[in-house]
């Protein structure tokens, strides 16, 4: 059934790209002979590796265990030998600890024990020890949110994907739409609430249509319309509740769980699979054959590029994530991690290499900023070093980095990275 | 294989400030024309000698600070060809040569280039440059004004006087100066047998002007609209005819004024809002400078609106995406104070 939505006023409308690969089907990838499995592929702290060089594990294994709470579970994605524990880089900035298992080829599968009943309690239970986190993105683990401290009403599904170029959710939606909703409603089950609501952009009708007639879930038909996807946007579109500056979705009674959450915790609970895999968009103008692919944590970048058929001679930008938020990358020597949903190759035509000019005053940054900032302001107290002006005129840590303002700029002003400088000197002030 | 390195987001609108300035210059366009052909190759002559003073000024300006000579290039973004034009725009046609070229050089290296050139200027760089001329060659600026050689068509009858205006004021100072008007809205809206500065006496071209600008979203419609109406509606009520709303707005440099400086993002507030109370309060202070000064004054409101839009800014600012509103502010402090009371009743008493 679908519910009626607000309609939020700010935002741009931006080429969405994504016909590149909306119509492939999400392609198994083979199995590389090495996987890197970092240990920090989420919020918090890294895990604590429970294998040792030497090691023979199988796929499905778990590699290292969460360290605290606020922390994830990691597991083998192949079966094989494990020949190295080592630090890499990560795409933005920082290292982290990888394990790196060499494939025996068998490919031999392990899973969890059996549930046994399903309650709450063992949902929860099932996705901390699946080491599932937020997918779309952010990667807090997801069994922290499922036990909320105030009442909650309501969950999310967002499957809004509004990053340019990115389809691996909507694939997701379209060829997995039972096992979504069954994901769904055993997340709504662990947070006890009645209503899901499944947020999908109006560029994806068929997974509307889909969603439409599924039992026991609303679907949210949102306008096209960045940052959509953004968590308090999100929300306000969907049940018209505003999230006050500072606090979570949980205090206006919601949680949101990204569409490639559910369906791993579909997996977890259903079929007992950790969390070994994850489906990725890899397109751009500069690669030959843009794919949805379903590919091992781990598997390197370049070995996904080459299933793709390889990179154009244009070749220009490498973007790890969608164009909007994501990192350029050095080279293509980094690893899928669980919140990974696309590998972008831009040509110079689609990548933005103008150098800034003078602020003109123009005042788009500010008509469009989903949270009504001021970015203007805040570069230019950023860039004056007065981060406190930034802060209270421009409303620097309000800010959700989700570059809107940068994307209409006609100077091409830097405003993301000012914004991320000012929250920086902030938090090393304190 | 290279690697790129760019800031997020990695892809860009197609909008830049070379491209805003150059859709200005269009939207500039018919007035330009209108002008040069109303007020013939004195106009045309004006306007050539300003575009290029505020280019050349620009340019030297940058040299003079050692920049080099490609990156000025690449970097030119056409605001100099702007304030040159807008420049010229707001003078009469017959004034000498010197005074659009001084002015224009005043306009870029004082007003904007000093102050660091494109974005960082206080006031807008035209307006100021036009100020400026008409106080330090006011001998030749106030000496005449020549009629244009286009005559009215359709002259009003009260004036008497049949075609063209006599020289020596335009409409506006008649108006003001109480001796009524001399031609009807059509001719004050065409322009046709009105004295007055190169660009602002045909309506008709800024209006196609504002319209294109508008269409093509470099400036928003309510705000030369605010600006005007409120001017319009302030002389009515002043001279307390509802009548004298039509000239008021069409004489003058109210449109070119309106539409084209008013709205110049550099030196107008920054949020949508803020805009609204600016254009409004510029309408007040344009009615009442005219009223109390009998000249033409819109460009100091403009100039002196200028100078508060920092304060605009400062204190103009949009809320935050999900903070309360004031009033929810205070619906909250009051229920918070309520609850502390219904909690310890006593201390109230103690009090
Ligand atoms: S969009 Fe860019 S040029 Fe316009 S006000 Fe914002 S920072 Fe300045
Ligand atoms: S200031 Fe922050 S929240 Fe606002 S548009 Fe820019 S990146 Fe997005």
């Amino acid at each position: 059934m679908k519910i009626k939505t607000k309609f939020f006023a700010r935002g741009v409308h931006i080429p969405d790209k994504k016909s590149l690969s909306s119509g492939c089907p999400i392609r198994e990838l083979p199995a590389p002979e090495t996987v890197a499995i970092a240990l920090s592929q989420h919020i918090g702290k890294p895990a604590r590796p429970v294998v040792t060089v030497g090691d023979v594990v199988e796929h499905g294994t778990l590699i290292a265990e969460a360290d605290g709470a606020v922390s994830a579970n990691v597991f083998a994605s192949v079966s094989g030998k494990v020949i190295a524990i080592e630090n890499r880089p990560l795409p933005r900035g920082g290292t982290t600890d990888c394990v790196v298992i060499e494939s025996d080829g068998k490919d031999s599968e392990t899973t969890l024990p059996p549930l046994g009943e399903i309650t709450p309690e063992n949902i929860v239970a099932r996705i901390r020890e699946a080491g599932i986190v937020g997918m779309g993105g952010a990667g807090f683990p997801t069994a922290v949110k499922m036990s909320p401290k105030t009442p909650v009403d309501t969950l999310i599904i967002n499957g809004a994907e509004c990053e340019p170029y990115l389809t691996c959710d909507h694939r997701l939606m379209i060829e997995k739409t039972d096992e979504l909703v069954d994901g769904a409603k055993l997340l709504a089950k662990a947070l006890g609430v009645e209503r899901i609501i499944f947020a999908v952009e109006l560029n994806k009708p068929d997974a509307i249509a889909k969603l439409d007639v599924c039992e026991g879930v609303l679907v949210a038909e949102l306008r096209k319309r960045y940052p959509m996807g953004s968590e308090k946007h999100l929300i306000y579109s969907c049940t018209g509740r505003r999230v006050p500056p500072g606090k979570l979705p949980a205090d206006v009674g919601v949680i949101v769980e990204n569409v490639a959450t559910a369906f791993a915790v579909y997996e977890a609970v259903r079929l007992n699979k950790p969390l070994c895999d994850r489906v990725m968009t890899v397109s751009g103008e500069g690669v030959n054959e843009p794919a949805n692919l379903r590919v091992r944590l781990g598997t390197s970048y370049r070995y996904l590029l080459d299933a793709c058929g390889g990179e154009t001679d244009d070749a220009f930008a490498y973007i790890a994530g969608g164009p909007m938020m994501g990192a350029t990358l050095l080279s293509t020597d980094f690893h899928t991690r669980k919140t990974d949903s696309g590998l972008l190759v831009l040509t110079a035509r689609q990548a933005s290499i103008s150098a800034p000019t003078a602020c003109i005053h123009c005042g788009r940054c500010a008509e469009v900023c989903p949270m009504h900032l001021l970015p203007m302001d805040i570069d230019f107290y950023t860039l004056a070093g007065d981060y406190d002006g930034a802060r209270d005129r421009g409303g620097a840590l309000n800010c959700i980095e989700c570059g809107t303002c940068a994307y209409v700029c006609p100077a091409n002003r830097a405003l993301v990275q000012s914004i991320q400088m000012c929250k920086q000197k902030l938090r090393e002030r304190r | 294989m290279k690697y790129l390195v760019s800031d997020s987001p990695h892809i860009r609108g197609k909008r830049t400030t070379r491209g805003i300035m150059l859709d200005v210059l269009i939207a500039l366009l018919p007035a330009t024309v209108v002008g040069c052909v109303y007020f013939g190759g004195a106009a045309v002559a004006s306007i050539a000698i300003s575009v290029a003073a505020a280019v050349a000024s620009e340019v030297v300006f940058r040299l003079i600070k050692r920049e080099k000579i490609q990156d000025i290039l690449r970097g030119f973004d056409f605001t100099s060809v702007v304030t040159g034009l807008l420049l010229a725009l707001t003078l009469p046609s017959q004034a000498p040569w010197y005074v659009p070229m001084l002015s224009s050089v005043f306009a870029i290296v004082v007003v904007k280039m000093l102050f660091g050139g494109t974005g960082k200027n206080l006031v807008n760089p035209a307006i100021t440059g036009r100020v400026f001329a008409f106080i330090a060659f006011q001998s030749v600026m106030v000496s005449g004004w020549i009629a244009p050689s286009m005559i009215a068509i359709s002259p009003v009858a009260v004036s008497g006087a049949s075609g063209s205006v006599s020289t020596g004021a335009t409409q506006l100072t008649s108006i003001l100066g109480g001796t009524g008007l001399t031609v009807s809205n059509l001719d004050l809206f065409l322009g046709t047998g009105v004295a007055g500065c190169i660009g602002e006496t045909c309506k008709l071209a800024l209006l196609i002007g504002g319209v294109y600008l508008v269409v093509r979203r470099v400036i928003k419609w309510e705000y030369p609209v605010i600006y005007i109406v409120v001017t319009g509606l302030v002389a009515s009520a002043i001279g307390k005819d509802i009548g004298l709303f039509v000239p008021s707005i069409l004489s003058g440099g109210l449109f070119l004024g309106a539409i084209f400086m008013a709205t110049d993002y550099v030196t107008s507030p920054h949020t949508r809002a803020a805009n609204w109370i600016y254009m409004a309060l510029l309408g007040v202070v344009t009615a009442a400078l005219r009223a109390a000064t009998k000249i033409e004054v819109v460009s100091f409101a403009i100039l002196l609106m200028n100078l508060l839009v920092p304060l605009f800014n400062a204190y103009i600012r949009p809320r935050t995406f999900g903070a309360p509103s004031f009033v929810g502010q205070m619906k909250a402090k009051l229920a918070a104070a309520r609850e502390k009371r219904a909690q310890n009743p006593d201390k109230e008493d103690a009090q």
